[in-house]
């Protein structure tokens, strides 16, 4: 392994933006205004520093990576594994061993989510570059989020995850509601709450499995031979197990966020400032079902099992729902830009569940591989919508049309985005929900045709903004020079920083609509190991 | 002495005890407030007292000692605070002391 | 011969053990002259106290790992009642170093020499406290302790809101302590002993009654009860917490909630809940008597009561006296299970909750000063005014949150691991739904410090930052609240072997 400092490339990519952000937090903001524009011009610089770095050493990370390796319940086959006694007392009178471990490493789940991480971050800090109130609290914010999603996304030990997973809330919290809209406390305290509110579970069930292995490390949590027989977790498909599930369940549901729990989502995602949106469409929404994999399914296969239909329905709703909703913002909404794609998130993320709950390698590996799609489309279309609004200062999509002569480039890169978040053949989208069609249709036939409807439902919303936005008659006042004060804004195309952030991700987009065998390769390996695992342990309970 | 059941003690105890925390809860002007802090020290220290005797054990004796003392420290200090407040709002009825509210 | 010779060599020999109470007792004397004989130098008696507490400090070290009892079983000395006059030592002295840079202390010209005398004598009551095994000195450590809070509640007397809460203490105080007094006459009436050891022999004796030792209890948890504050003795804590100076509500919120914790643990484990194992008929009878459904109610209702009124407050004090009230359910959570575990978590929730809740009281002194004002309204846009006492407010709110990576969050995660090492889901499962309701207002905190800003031409909107030393005792509290919560291990093992001596 390749070390730097005789640390391994995992934890300089997890800690790096840590280094950033004390960097930034020592460099003075500035007495007068040429002084300010320097040091916010610096903080700049430094977070695209952090995130390249970043983004160079998961590239190094994919390209290295050995695709024979398995993972997920076997620690020997994890890759770039560092670990290290963290708290490790051993002959305590009352509670005997206490081990917590840092513990980080990666497979094939976790190899695309620290890539789409290190992408989203890299480039939403492109989305960042007109942020200047406060911009010093918001750049160290902003890389201690990062710190906390690309945590979650290789710790290895439980209570190292769960740290990882409650520190990116404080950031969030501040980043929506400090630089965030009209409505901004609300949805800042809202998205707080529900996370809190689900992850307060999760370390319940983290102590109740601590309890019955005796460590915090994941692959001891999965090895049932280990669980004490006085544990209340022990004996498979009991009570408790279904509960634990049930409650661990919740908390990365809420994450997802899947139905019923995704009320705080089209708050959050109205309120955040664009690159907030990006971050948390691209990478936060995937910690859910990032979570599910890592730790609920493996953890408790006899209660997935046992769910696995109501999980299906619920992955289900979503997309329906989700979709409803999207499509209902022409007919009640405000006909919110932002709100619509947030809609849209909790139908895609639904396709994920579903693709999940379904068990079959073509559905796991679609819900792996539209979860990193959905990360780089949905990035996209947010990115997409702050173009606008840095212009219109406003996102109704009433207040547009006939954009399409005015901002060629911006329409050619946007009808892109939409028609990979409907799914069009060629581009990436199309291929994950194939697959989680596919995979869904050999354990639940008749919710893979419910689920159809979400594709035509998705199609004519995400149409009727096209056609909205770009055709028809230019409004008067898109045509003049800008002015505030009049109501009247310039209309200019995409500049060099919006290029520089959406470019990558139409060509990701495309390629891997090409080629998606990239990225299957790299996670097919673990997700048939995990059904199979999943599927033989949560059987033997059955039996 | 002797000649008197303890239960009666104990009763006339109680009774003074009950009689000491109604007053503090129910009267509103705190000198009698703090004169039915008094009555219930005093009829902790009967049954002490009658306890002792009649147990045979000096302990819950000196134990009576010590209430005194701390009833001498507590009412200095309670009416010294009374002092205090009365300088101020020249009042000592204990609800119409009210800038704090719950 | 023999019986005053015994006598006497009991006391020399106890005496050496008692060497850090001395020490608090010359202290509290030699403060108090020395302030009168310097009338110039305000400061002396702080001086004087803070130097006297260190050396106590020196002192008490030679205590750990003893364990002993003194002066005939009047008190003991053992690692669980070291650690808590360790707890004690640490508080006091940071307190009275933030005293120092109180505002609302020196105004108006104001003699100090006593107010930093009368906190080296609540030190002395909570020494005692802690060490207490016998009613008497039970009794008495207690009293030691309210009286000089009372008087301190109120000291600065002028000020109206602070004799006011100085009379609800002292009325609510004694009346409690009047219960808690009549309470342990029954008790010694059906044992005919006041030693905590002897009265637990006598009950499992059997030949006790029972009804007064079960009334005679829960009279006495009346008074310790309201030490810790808990639901429903809690009515005088947001009065007084509001009331009283800044410095004096953070010194109650912690010291004296923890020597109130540290007696009742002390005196239920020995009195009531040993041993287990026992099948000796009437213990039974007394182990049917569920105190342990008493407590859990007692904790669910705290945390709750104090999670949800401070909801809706307005005043930052008011706030946190709430929340001191909801983390003493937080803390019963523990003494629910009352096993060795749970006292530990125990032990090391109140160094968290010392260090990260003094921080939130010092940083809310700091503002005080400045701004002249703990409504919560007057905090808008504090995060611009004077970022870094605002972040450092911030740490420590997300601290009391229990959110990681701070000392919070391993205090919390500590006690749900001992309560539910027992099996108390529904009671852990309550728990953790309050700390996310405490979510709500602590964010109000800093919502209003950063979320919301006033306009540039207030004539309010000044910039401000606190003085060095004050700060870096601040940054100080924040480094060890984050410290902590990354790395416990020593504070952990410390804990575990001070809670030993319960079999």
């Amino acid at each position: 392994m390749f070390t730097f400092l005789g640390l391994g490339p995992l934890t300089w990519i997890t800690f790096l933006p840590i280094l950033g952000m004390i960097i930034i937090l020592l460099i003075p903001s500035g007495e007068d205004d040429l002084a300010k524009a320097k040091s916010q011009n610096l903080y700049r610089w430094i977070t695209v520093g952090v995130t390249f770095i970043q983004l160079v050493i998961s590239i190094f990370l994919v390209l290295n990576f050995n695709l024979k390796f398995a993972g997920v319940n076997d620690p020997n086959s994890m890759q770039f594994v560092e670990r290290a006694n963290w708290i490790y007392l051993s002959g305590l009178p009352l509670l005997g061993n206490l081990k917590i471990q840092y513990f980080i490493g990666i497979d094939g789940i976790s190899a695309p989510m620290v890539l789409l991480t290190t992408i989203v971050s890299f480039l939403a800090t492109f989305a960042s570059w007109n942020i200047k109130k406060s911009a010093k609290g918001y750049f160290s914010m902003y890389l201690l989020l990062v710190t906390g999603m690309m945590g979650v996304f290789v710790a290895l030990d439980f209570f190292l995850f769960y740290v990882f997973w409650e520190l990116m809330l404080l950031p969030m919290y501040f980043l929506i509601g400090i630089w965030g809209g009209a409505n901004k406390e609300y949805a800042a305290i809202k998205f707080f709450l529900y996370t809190l509110f689900g992850s307060v579970f999760m370390l319940l069930v983290m102590i109740a499995l601590y309890f019955a292995v005796g460590s915090f490390n994941m692959f001891d949590m999965m090895d049932f031979a280990k669980y004490s027989h006085s544990s209340i977790l022990y004996g498979m498909g009991s009570n408790w197990r279904l509960i634990a599930f049930a409650a661990l369940f919740v908390g990365f549901a809420i994450k997802v966020p899947s139905v019923p729990f995704h009320t705080w989502l089209p708050d959050a995602h109205v309120e955040a400032p664009t690159p907030i949106s990006v971050i948390l469409a691209g990478v936060l929404l995937k910690m859910g079902t990032y979570g599910m994999l890592r730790i609920a399914w493996p953890m408790f296969p006899d209660a997935v099992m046992y769910f696995q239909n109501w999980i299906a329905v619920i992955g289900l709703v979503s997309i329906v729902y989700g979709a409803l909703c999207a499509l209902g913002q022409f007919k009640f909404g405000k006909r919110d830009f932002k709100k619509l794609i947030a809609y849209s998130s909790v139908s895609h993320m639904g396709y994920v569940v579903l693709g999940m709950a379904s068990m079959t390698t073509e559905g796991m590996v679609g819900a792996i591989f539209q979860m990193f799609n959905h990360g780089t489309i949905t990035a996209m279309l947010f990115m997409i919508v702050g173009v606008i609004y840095d212009r219109a200062h406003t996102r109704g999509l009433d207040d547009f049309g006939g954009l399409a002569n005015k901002m060629p480039v911006y329409t050619g890169i946007m009808t892109i985005a939409f028609f990979g978040a409907i799914g069009l053949p060629g581009l990436s989208g199309f291929v994950s929900e194939a697959m989680v069609f596919l995979g869904t249709f050999k354990t639940y036939p008749i919710y893979a045709m419910i689920a159809g409807s979400g594709i035509i439902l998705g199609a004519s919303y995400m149409l009727w903004a096209l056609q909205k936005v770009f055709f028809g008659k230019l409004p008067e006042r898109w045509s003049g020079p800008w002015d505030p004060t009049h109501k009247i804004y310039k209309t200019d195309d995409v500049n060099l920083v919006e290029k520089v952030a959406l470019v990558p991700l139409v060509i990701i987009i495309i390629y891997l609509g090409i080629n998606p065998n990239a990225m299957i390769g790299l996670m097919s390996n673990s997700v048939n190991h995990l059904i199979e695992f999943v599927k033989l342990s949560g059987q033997v309970a059955h039996l | 002495m002797n000649n008197i059941p303890l239960e009666y003690y104990i009763a006339l105890s109680g009774i003074l005890f009950t009689i000491g925390t109604l007053g503090v809860i129910l009267r509103r002007n705190a000198i009698i407030v703090f004169m039915s802090l008094e009555i219930m020290l005093n009829s902790v220290n009967l049954a002490f007292i009658s306890f002792a005797r009649y147990l045979g054990d000096t302990s819950g004796e000196i134990f009576v000692f010590f209430v005194m003392a701390v009833a001498a420290a507590e009412s200095a200090i309670g009416l010294a605070i009374i002092l205090a407040l009365f300088r101020k709002k020249q009042t000592i009825y204990v609800d119409e002391v009210n800038v704090l509210k719950h | 011969m023999t019986i005053t010779q015994s006598y006497l060599n009991n006391l020399m020999a106890s005496v050496g053990y008692f060497a850090p109470e001395i020490a608090i007792v010359v202290t509290f004397i030699v403060a108090i002259l020395f302030d009168l004989m310097f009338k110039k130098s305000k400061n002396i008696a702080a001086y004087i106290s803070i130097i006297g507490l260190i050396i106590t400090g020196f002192i008490l070290s030679g205590n750990i790992g003893i364990s002993k009892s003194l002066f005939d079983g009047l008190i003991v000395v053992d690692p669980y009642s070291t650690f808590f006059k360790f707890l004690f030592l640490i508080t006091t002295i940071l307190i009275m170093v933030m005293s120092l840079s109180y505002k609302e202390l020196y105004d108006n010209n104001r003699k100090v020499g006593e107010y930093y005398s009368m906190l080296v004598g609540i030190t002395f009551g909570m020494f005692l406290l802690a060490s207490a095994v016998n009613l008497i000195t039970i009794y008495l450590s207690i009293e030691i302790l309210s009286l000089s809070s009372y008087v301190l509640a109120g000291y600065t007397k002028e000020i109206r809101r602070a004799s006011e809460a100085s009379l609800k203490y002292v009325i609510y105080g004694s009346l409690s302590s009047g219960i808690m007094v009549y309470g342990m006459s029954l008790l010694y009436g059906a044992t005919m002993t006041l030693d905590v050891a002897k009265i637990n022999v006598a009950i499992l004796s059997g030949h006790v009654e029972l009804f007064p030792i079960i009334i005679g209890g829960l009279m006495i948890l009346v008074g310790f009860g309201y030490k810790m504050s808990a639901v429903p003795f809690h009515y005088w804590t947001p009065d007084v917490y509001e009331g009283a100076p800044i410095t004096i509500t953070s010194y109650l919120s912690v010291a004296s909630k923890a020597a109130g914790f540290a007696v009742f643990i002390r005196f239920f484990k020995d009195l009531y809940l040993l041993p287990a194992t026992s099948d000796i008929n009437i213990w039974n009878t007394i182990s049917n008597f569920h105190w342990q459904t008493i407590v859990a109610v007692l904790s669910v209702l705290t945390m709750t009561v104090g999670n949800f009124v401070a909801l809706w407050q307005e005043n930052v004090k008011r706030l946190l006296a709430y929340s001191s009230i909801a983390h003493a359910g937080y803390i019963l959570m523990a003494v629910v299970v009352m096993t060795n575990v749970g006292i530990t978590s125990i032990l090391l929730y109140f160094v968290f909750y010392m260090i990260m809740n003094l921080g939130a009281f010092f940083v809310a002194q700091l503002f005080a000063n400045k701004i002249g004002s703990d409504d919560l309204k007057d905090y808008i846009g504090l995060g611009y005014r004077s970022p870094v006492l605002a972040v450092l407010m911030t740490v420590f709110l997300i601290s009391l949150t229990g959110l990681p990576p701070t000392a919070g969050f391993i205090g919390k995660f500590y006690i749900f691991t001992a309560v539910l090492d027992k099996g108390f889901v529904w009671l852990a499962v309550i728990g953790v739904l309050n700390s996310v309701v405490s979510l709500f207002y602590y964010a109000k905190i800093f919502r209003n410090m950063f979320l919301r800003s006033v306009a540039d031409d207030t004539k309010n909107n000044f910039k401000f930052s606190a003085p060095a030393f004050p700060l870096s005792i601040a940054y100080v509290l924040a480094f060890a609240t984050i410290l902590f919560g990354l790395y416990f291990s020593p504070i952990l093992n410390w804990a575990e072997n001070s809670v030993t001596m319960f079999k």
